[in-house]
C-alpha cells in the first residue's frame, strides 16, 4: 500500500510550471481455478505524467504505481505491488535533429494482434499478459529528420532486470515451490549497449505507404530460461538484427507487414530466427448510425533455422504459426464506445484464444473496460498456452482520469 | 440580369470627342450587375477565406444530445494552407483519457487524404485511412468531411445561376454543391452566402438518401488580418435532434509555421 500512496502524495505536491496528468484506477478480474493460483485479483493502480514543455526543450516523469489486494490480505502474496518509473527523459529538438536522454517508452510496428518488432522495451512479468505494460529502457537518441523520412541512431545503455510475480499469481510461470532470478544473465557485461539504427518514412503516392527499417546490434528482446534448484533465470544473448514494418493504405484497407530476422552471434543455445507476419484491415464505414466496423486478418510466422538448438516452445513464442481474425465495433459516439473481438487460431499446435473487450466513458472523467477471454490450449505440446491450461477469464477495469 | 438591391456601381464618365465610356470599377461591382453562378459565389466566398497562410487557434466543442446534456471537448489546433490542400494537426485535450491523442491530416483535392493517429497511451503512431470522410469527428455532429478546409475543388457547381432569398434580414446566395468525393457522406450541399460579405451564413447537408440530415450556422467571424476565419459553427442533426457547438479562440494567422511543423515527428512531440 505504502507503493500507492507514496504516488499519491506525489501528487498533491504543487508542480506549477508542470503540466500533470495522470490516472486512478481499480482493476478486478475472475478467472477459471487452478491449483495452487489465487481464482481472482484485484489492482489499485495509479499513473502520475508530469511533462515540462518549452519551446523547443521537453521533459516528461511519468511514474505508475499499483498494489494488487493479495500483497496486503492473503497469505499468499502475489509480489505484484511496487512503484515503478516509466519514463524521464529529456529531449530537444533543433531545426531538422532531435535529441533524447533518458528513460522511455518507444512504439514500434503496424499490425493489432501483436507487434513483432516492438523490440524496444520489455513486458514486465508481473502483469496482465494480454495488456500492453511496456518497461521504460535508458537510452540516448539522436534523429535527423528530412522531408518525408528520419534516420535515427538509438543507444540503449542498460539491459534491466525483470521481476515476476509469485506462483499464486495467475500469469506467473512459476509452479509452487519454484522461484525467479531477477538478475538477468547476460552474455556480456549488462552495460553493454545495444545500438538500433532507423530509417523511417511516408510515401504519399495513388497508395500511401509508411515505412520503417530498423538494424539492431546488441542484446536480443527474445530471451531463454534456465532451471537450477527451483529457480529460473532469464538470459541475454547478442544478436545482428534486421526488422521492418510498413503499412500501405489502399482506400479503406490498411495493408500491413512486420517481418525480423535475427543473426546470433555467439550463443551456441539460439539458433538464427525469422519472424514475420502480414495483416489486413479494412473499414466497413458508412453505416447508417454512423458507426464503423473493422474487420482484422494477421498470419504470424516464426522458424529457427538450426533445429538442435531450442526451438519456439522452448523460446515461449506463442505466435509462430497463428493466424489472428478480429472486428472492431465503433460507435463513433460522446463516449468514444468500442468492442473489439477476435479470435487467435494456432494452426500448429491447435489452439484457440477468444476474447472481447468493451470500452466507454461515463461523465467524460471515468473509462470503463470490460473483457472476456477463452484459452483452448494444445492437448499434445507444452505451449505457453498449454501451462495456463483450459483458461477463462472476465476483467473489469474502472479508472479515473484527471 | 441586375441585382438591384446590391447594386453599387462606381461609374467613371470619361468623355471621347463623340461618345461616354462607362468603366466598373471593381470586380465585386460587375459580379453583382450580372447573376452570379454557383461557382463564382463560392470563388468568391472562399478567396475572403483564404490567405491566412497559417494557423494556430483553441476549440471548444460542446455536444448535446436529444435530451439537452452537454459535453464539452478541448482541442489544440494548427494549420498550414498550401495549394495542394492544406496540413493540419490538431490535439485533443479533454476528455482526460484521450488528452495528447493528436490527428494530423494532409490534405488532397484529388485523392484520399494522409492522415496518422498519435496515441499517446501506446506512444503509438498509427496509419488511418481516411476514406470515411463522412465518420462523426470526436463524437460530435460534425463529420471529419465538415471540419476539413474548403476547397472548392470539391465539389461540382452544376454551372447553374445562385438565387437568391432573405434570411435573418440578409440577402444571402442559395449555393448549390455535389460533392466530387465519391465516398462523401452527402449527396448535396446548400450553403447561404451573404451577398454583401461572401461570408457563409448557413449550410444545408443532404444525406446519401438526399434527405436534409443537418444545417450548420456559421456566426461571430473574426477579420484577422484582413483574412476572415471562423469564429462558431452549431451544427444541428435534425434526424437524431443532437447538436454540436464548435468555438474557435485565441486564433493567431501567419506564424511563420513550415512543412517542419507539420513533419510526423510532430505527433511524438
Amino acid at each position: 500500500m505504502r507503493h500507492f500512496l507514496g504516488l499519491a502524495l506525489l501528487c498533491s505536491f504543487s508542480y506549477a510550471q508542470f503540466e500533470i496528468e495522470g490516472h486512478v484506477g481499480i482493476d478486478t478480474q475472475a478467472y477459471s481455478s487452478k491449483q495452487n493460483k489465487h481464482s481472482s485479483s484485484i489492482t489499485l493502480e495509479q499513473q502520475l505524467k508530469m511533462k515540462y514543455d518549452k519551446d523547443d526543450f521537453n521533459s516528461v516523469l511519468e511514474l505508475y504505481a499499483q498494489e494488487d489486494y493479495t500483497d496486503i490480505n492473503s497469505k499468499k502474496d502475489n509480489d505484484r505491488s511496487y512503484i515503478r518509473v516509466n519514463e524521464a527523459y529529456v529531449e530537444y529538438e533543433f531545426e531538422e535533429d532531435k535529441i533524447l536522454l533518458g528513460k522511455n517508452i518507444r512504439f514500434w510496428g503496424a499490425l493489432e494482434a501483436q507487434n513483432i518488432v516492438d523490440v524496444f522495451n520489455i513486458q514486465d512479468f508481473r502483469n496482465d499478459p494480454f495488456t500492453t505494460d511496456k518497461i521504460g529502457a535508458y537510452n540516448f537518441e539522436y534523429a535527423h529528420y528530412f522531408e518525408e523520412s528520419e534516420f535515427s541512431v538509438i543507444t540503449k545503455l542498460y539491459e534491466q532486470n525483470s521481476d515476476m510475480a509469485t506462483s499464486s499469481y495467475i500469469y506467473s510461470a512459476l509452479n509452487d515451490n519454484e522461484a525467479f532470478n531477477d538478475n538477468l544473465n547476460t552474455e556480456k557485461s549488462q552495460y553493454r549497449p545495444t545500438v538500433y539504427l532507423t530509417y523511417s518514412g511516408s510515401l504519399s503516392r495513388e497508395y500511401s505507404l509508411d515505412y520503417a527499417f530498423i538494424y539492431q546490434n546488441g542484446y536480443d528482446s527474445q530471451r531463454y530460461m534456465t532451471k537450477e534448484d527451483n529457480t529460473y533465470t532469464q538470459h541475454a544473448y547478442l544478436v545482428n538484427k534486421f526488422m521492418t514494418y510498413n503499412t500501405m493504405v489502399v482506400n479503406s484497407t490498411l495493408l500491413k507487414l512486420e517481418a525480423t530476422y535475427a543473426d546470433v552471434i555467439n550463443d551456441k543455445q539460439v539458433s538464427d530466427y525469422v519472424h514475420v507476419a502480414l495483416g489486413v484491415e479494412h473499414t466497413l464505414d458508412q453505416l447508417n448510425s454512423g458507426s464503423e466496423i473493422g474487420i482484422i486478418g494477421e498470419y504470424y510466422y516464426y522458424d529457427t533455422f538450426d533445429k538442435d538448438k531450442f526451438d519456439d516452445i522452448d523460446l515461449g513464442q506463442s505466435f509462430q504459426n497463428d493466424l489472428f481474425v478480429g472486428l472492431r465495433y465503433s460507435l463513433n459516439d460522446e463516449a468514444d464506445t468500442q468492442t473489439v473481438g477476435g479470435v487467435i487460431f494456432d494452426t500448429q499446435y491447435d489452439e484457440q484464444t477468444y476474447y472481447v473487450e468493451y470500452e466507454s466513458r461515463i461523465n467524460d472523467i471515468v473509462k470503463v473496460t470490460i473483457d472476456y477471454r477463452y484459452i483452448e490450449p494444445s492437448d499434445s505440446y507444452n505451449t505457453v498456452n498449454a501451462k495456463l491450461e483450459q483458461h477463462q477469464r472476465v476483467g473489469f477495469n474502472l479508472s479515473y482520469h484527471f | 440580369m441586375l441585382t438591384l438591391q446590391t447594386l453599387n456601381v462606381n461609374i467613371v464618365y470619361i468623355q471621347g470627342k463623340n461618345m461616354i465610356k462607362i468603366a466598373l470599377s471593381s470586380f465585386v461591382t460587375v459580379a453583382n450587375i450580372f447573376a452570379m453562378t454557383n461557382f463564382e459565389v463560392a470563388t468568391k466566398s472562399d478567396a475572403i477565406m483564404s490567405g491566412f497562410e497559417d494557423s494556430t487557434s483553441t476549440m471548444t466543442m460542446t455536444l448535446i444530445n436529444a435530451n439537452g446534456q452537454k459535453r464539452i471537448r478541448n482541442m489544440k489546433s494548427k494549420s498550414l494552407e498550401l495549394d495542394g490542400g492544406d496540413k493540419s494537426l490538431m490535439e485533443f485535450l479533454s476528455p482526460a483519457d484521450v488528452k495528447g491523442t493528436k490527428f494530423l491530416n494532409y490534405e488532397h483535392a484529388k485523392r484520399d487524404d494522409d492522415q496518422w493517429l498519435y496515441l499517446p497511451a501506446l506512444k503509438r503512431v498509427k496509419r488511418i485511412s481516411s476514406k470515411n470522410k463522412s465518420g462523426a469527428f470526436m463524437g460530435s455532429e460534425f463529420s471529419y468531411e465538415d471540419v476539413s478546409s474548403f476547397n472548392i475543388d470539391k465539389y461540382d457547381y452544376k454551372n447553374e445561376e445562385a438565387k437568391t432569398k432573405i434570411l435573418n434580414g440578409r440577402e444571402v446566395y442559395i449555393v448549390q454543391r455535389h460533392p466530387n468525393y465519391k465516398y462523401s457522406g452527402y449527396t448535396k450541399q446548400v450553403s447561404y452566402v451573404d451577398t454583401k460579405t461572401f461570408l457563409t451564413a448557413q449550410v444545408d447537408y443532404y444525406d446519401r438518401k438526399k434527405s436534409l440530415l443537418k444545417s450548420a450556422y456559421f456566426t461571430e467571424y473574426k477579420l484577422i488580418d484582413t483574412v476572415y476565419r471562423n469564429g462558431k459553427i452549431h451544427m444541428k442533426n435534425f434526424q437524431n435532434s443532437k447538436e454540436s457547438i464548435l468555438i474557435w479562440k485565441d486564433e493567431s494567422i501567419k506564424n511563420g509555421f513550415s512543412n517542419k511543423n507539420f513533419h510526423k515527428r510532430v505527433l511524438k512531440k
